[in-house]
């Protein structure tokens, strides 16, 4: 024991700082945002005049809907295919251009994002031209681009919920006289569904954050959020970013903690039944 | 007398009203299947008649294709060649969804996230059968293993006891035309498991159903089922009763792998039509077997001798012969007998087993007593291969 | 279908990126002239390798690849040595504690990867966070110079790939059997012999996951660069942005995605083969 607290005292020294590396840069955005000053940085009194201000900004918000609805579109889309690929990577066995396909699914999820969103636009052009059909660049390309990077991180997620899945569960199924449709509708599907639902969020945040593939592949009617964002970034720092920031960083983390908090009590609770029932 | 003539054996009808044109004996035919796997033989042509209401055990250490076996039955596997015949119907190309055959798995694999009694409609419903007829079959089934009081329970509320009884009543709710188990003790500790095992041999009678099961614990296997082939290497080295399994092994495979014995490599020394000797040269001399065998002299053959079927005494026995002078090299005590390890003076080493019937034994064997064993004319079995 | 949906949206854009590094610029719509030709019913390529040899012949290029690849180098190395402690004092936490701790490192990651960059704008600017309280302390008497400076972009790309880098070591960490450093112990070694020559070889595989998640991104990053670093700090995903939206030089952009693409061949299948073992390991 005495290994274990002396680690531990290490442990909570790196553990802290860690934590205030990265945490300290978002508390200071929230705290500012409620800065009077219109120098983000020299506070002079508590307002929440920036909130106002955002809500009166017409182009953050139009940008704000479209991202929502994108990034909604992408995570039902990314879920979908995701599983689709994962249940191909993790059931079948040496298909021809196995190897290419797990490539292409890994890929995506370290390739840097200029060259996907170089390589998309490329594409959209192209089938212009070839097909001679208008694909004109707006929301739907940014859907397809995000779909395609998101598609790689649900895939990842899923599978390896699939990989830890007791395969005879599938076979105890089959046997009671369920087909392979019905075997995946009735037992594969509920029994991974909080895997889905990770994936599903997993992607909808990495959407709604995207600005690389949305820069390149958007067309001048759809400006995404973090688009928006950049723009008057780059011209300076503006109280009214730190009171958007604020705004989703507390939803992004209370969804996070309370679907963190279900699922914890929710495997307590199993815990818990689980000792009791081997009492018996 | 000629009625009893024609009312054996009675067709069993199948659910369609149309008789059974097999026989009782032939009920399940496997008939030299072949599983493989790139290359590899997993079950080598392998063929068995298996009978109406039989409990049939596949024994064999691990890897030695039982399992496969049982898959193929399943329909999890399908059999690179050979037929498998279920009450006259070939079944080897259906999925295992069409096959009226269920399966108790090993770990159970009952739904986590379905109760006990939808984990055992499960099966009837995917037949479509209505929800009155199902709820009151499911209500049977609960009663028939005693769990009515846990039908409201998930899988994860239950102990490991109460897994496998809700396991069994899903694998029987669909009143299968044979029943496949795998491992099915596999998951218990050893105290519940020799309950469960005369539970589940009781239930699964009571019923009459055909079972077929894969074990590789021998207990398990000796206890539970009618007749057992012990496997390996994809076939089967022998078929029998446990007793014959235990008694009659035909091979030094299945005298090895079923309980301790004690072999004795030897030549035919004597070949009469009521007696046989058998020369060892571990042994001062001959073996005398009171019975013929089919054989030649100076054929190589095994003695296989059980450690229960030998006597030890301090005193040289009368007989003339069967008999043998050593040293008590190790002692395992187990409480209820003792397993005595016996250097001959040839050097070879036996193992002895001795009832300890009183609890202060009269003839206390200690380490490094001389001593004689010997063994009856009977006892042991020659071995040809 | 989602075979054909990578195929179609992943596999295919690169080979057009191929095609068109290969040809050349033009006012056009789109900007650039065609590779294949058709003369009298034959198909014939013409592939200008100029675009690649203007790569190689300007300086500007090549200082960036390296700047790249060295900020990546280096960010991925101070990543490491701030997330294996973390990492390793999670793994070692009581179940309970340990979750909440890895929600924390998650938590971050699930929030604005722009706005958290955005942030340490505000921290390192001239009349920033850091630079007003160190004056009200009087430890200085002008602004230190922070941002537009490469110790903003390391500062800015450690910070935002931290938990990427604290996951998958924490994920292999946690799966190590305790026991084994107590047999070590046992076996004479001192803690820190124990951890050098137990824990790390067996953590490997998730120090490769973890530099390859952080460094293959990190060579081709953007924003980071673009908002924390100055003129001076070359990245190539920024010089190739710059090719493209500024220039509208869209076959140098390609060529100049292509040879990064080259450079980072190598780490992805490192990190793919990572990643399979992974997935194997799990199905057996």
């Amino acid at each position: 024991m005495s290994n274990a607290t002396r680690t531990s005292k290490w442990s909570w020294l790196f553990l802290g700082f860690g934590f205030f590396f990265l945490y300290a840069p978002m508390l200071s955005l929230i705290v500012y945002s409620f800065n009077e000053n219109r120098l983000v940085t020299v506070w002079s009194g508590f307002s929440t005049k920036w909130y106002g201000a955002l809500m009166q900004d017409d182009q953050m918000l139009a940008a704000a809907w479209v991202s929502l609805r994108i990034a909604f579109y992408t995570a039902c889309a990314s879920v979908v295919l995701g599983t689709m690929a994962a249940m191909v990577m993790t059931r079948m066995r040496g298909f021809r251009g196995k190897t290419l396909f797990s490539g292409m699914i890994t890929a995506p999820l370290v390739m840097p994002e200029v060259i996907t969103g170089l390589s998309l636009l490329l594409l959209f052009v192209s089938l212009s031209t070839w097909t001679g059909l208008d694909f004109a660049r707006g929301m739907t390309t940014i859907w397809v681009a995000h779909v395609t990077l998101c598609m790689a991180f649900v895939t990842v997620v899923i599978s390896s919920r699939l990989a830890e899945l007791d395969r005879s569960l599938e076979e105890a199924a089959m046997d009671l006289g369920a087909n392979r449709v019905k075997v995946f509708f009735l037992i594969t599907l509920p029994i991974i569904s909080p895997a889905l639902m990770s994936g599903w969020l997993l992607a909808f945040t990495l959407s709604l954050d995207d600005l690389v593939l949305a820069s390149f592949v958007s067309g001048p009617s759809s400006t995404t959020l973090p688009m928006q964002v950049f723009s008057s970034a780059r011209m300076g720092v503006s109280p009214k970013i730190n009171a958007l920031a604020t705004i989703l960083i507390v939803g992004v983390s209370t969804i996070g903690v309370i679907g963190w908090y279900f699922m914890e009590r929710a495997e307590r609770r199993r815990q818990a039944e689980m000792q009791a029932a081997a009492k018996q | 007398m000629t009625s009893a003539i024609t009312s054996t054996p009675i067709p069993a009808a199948t659910p369609g009203g149309k008789p059974d044109k097999r026989g009782v004996d032939d009920y399940l035919v496997i008939d030299t299947v072949r599983k493989e796997f790139d290359g590899f033989v997993a079950v080598d042509d392998v063929s068995i008649n298996i009978r109406k209401g039989e409990i049939f055990a596949l024994l064999g250490a691990s890897g030695c294709g039982k399992s496969t076996l049982l898959r193929c039955l399943a329909g999890f596997e399908k059999p690179t060649a050979g037929r498998i015949v279920l009450a006259g119907a070939d079944v080897t190309d259906l999925p295992p969804y069409l096959r009226p055959i269920n399966m108790m798995f090993q770990s159970y694999a009952l739904f986590p996230h379905l109760t006990v009694e939808q984990n055992i409609a499960f099966g009837l419903k995917q037949d479509g059968m209505a929800k009155e007829p199902c709820q009151r079959r499911v209500d049977e089934m609960l009663n028939l293993v005693q769990m009515s009081k846990f039908a409201k329970r998930k899988p994860h509320q239950l102990s490991g006891g109460q897994q496998q009884r809700v396991a069994l009543a899903r694998s029987l709710a669909k009143s299968p035309k044979l029943l496949l188990l795998d491992e099915p003790m596999g998951a218990l500790d050893k105290k519940l498991r020799s309950q469960m095992q005369l539970e589940l041999v009781n239930i699964i009678e009571t019923l009459g159903v055909t079972c077929v099961m894969v074990t590789h614990d021998q207990e398990e296997a000796m206890t539970m089922a009618n007749r057992i082939a012990v496997m390996e290497a994809g076939r089967f080295r022998q078929i029998g009763s446990p007793d014959e399994i235990y008694e009659q092994p035909n091979s030094r495979y299945t005298a090895e792998f079923i309980g301790s014995v004690n072999l004795f490599e030897g030549k035919i020394d004597k070949d009469e039509k009521d007696f046989v000797t058998i020369a060892c040269p571990t042994l001062p001399d001959p073996i005398y077997v009171a019975h013929g065998v089919t054989g030649f002299t100076g054929m190589d053959v095994a003695f296989a001798l059980r450690p229960e079927k030998m006597q030890i005494s301090k005193t040289e026995p009368a007989e003339p012969h069967n008999k043998a002078h050593g040293i008590i090299e190790d002692i395992a005590y187990f409480g209820d007998h003792s397993v005595y390890h016996i250097r001959l003076d040839r050097g070879t080493k036996v193992m002895c087993n001795f009832v300890n019937q009183q609890r202060w034994a009269s003839e206390g064997f200690t380490w490094n007593d001389p001593v004689w064993i010997s063994w009856g004319d009977l006892e042991g079995v020659v071995l040809t291969s | 279908m989602p075979y054909f949906w990578l195929l179609l949206f992943f596999a295919v854009p690169f080979l057009i990126a191929l095609k068109i590094s290969f040809a050349k610029a033009a006012i056009a719509m789109p900007p650039y002239t065609d590779v294949l030709y058709w003369v009298d019913g034959f198909p014939v390529v013409k592939l200008r390798g100029e675009n690649y040899l203007y790569l190689l012949g300007d300086s500007l290029y090549i200082n960036a690849y390296l700047s790249s690849l060295k900020i990546a180098v280096v960010s991925t190395f101070l990543c490491l040595l701030l997330g294996y402690p973390m990492a390793y004092s999670i793994s070692r936490m009581a179940p309970a504690t340990r979750n909440i701790a890895l929600l924390l490192v998650i938590l971050p990651s699930w929030t604005s990867f722009l706005i958290r960059i955005y942030a340490w704008v505000g921290i390192l600017k001239p009349n920033g966070l850091i630079n007003n309280y160190l004056m009200y302390l009087g430890l200085i008497d002008s602004p230190l110079k922070m941002l537009h400076t490469p110790i903003a972009v390391y500062i800015g790309i450690v910070y935002a790939y931290l938990p990427f880098m604290v996951l998958p070591l924490y994920t292999n960490l946690v799966k190590h059997d305790h026991r084994l450093l107590e047999a070590a112990s046992d076996l004479g070694a001192k803690p820190w012999q124990a951890f050098l020559k137990v824990t790390l070889p067996l953590s490997k595989a998730g120090i490769i996951a973890g530099c390859m998640l952080v460094a293959i991104p990190a060579v081709g990053e953007f924003v980071i660069p673009e908002m924390l670093g100055g003129p001076e700090t070359l990245m190539i995903g920024r010089v190739l942005w710059q090719e493209f939206f500024n220039n509208r030089d869209w076959p140098v952009a390609s060529a100049v995605a292509m040879v990064m693409l080259a450079l980072l061949i190598i780490p992805i299948m490192i990190f793919h083969r990572a990643q399979a073992k992974e997935m194997e390991g799990k199905l057996t």
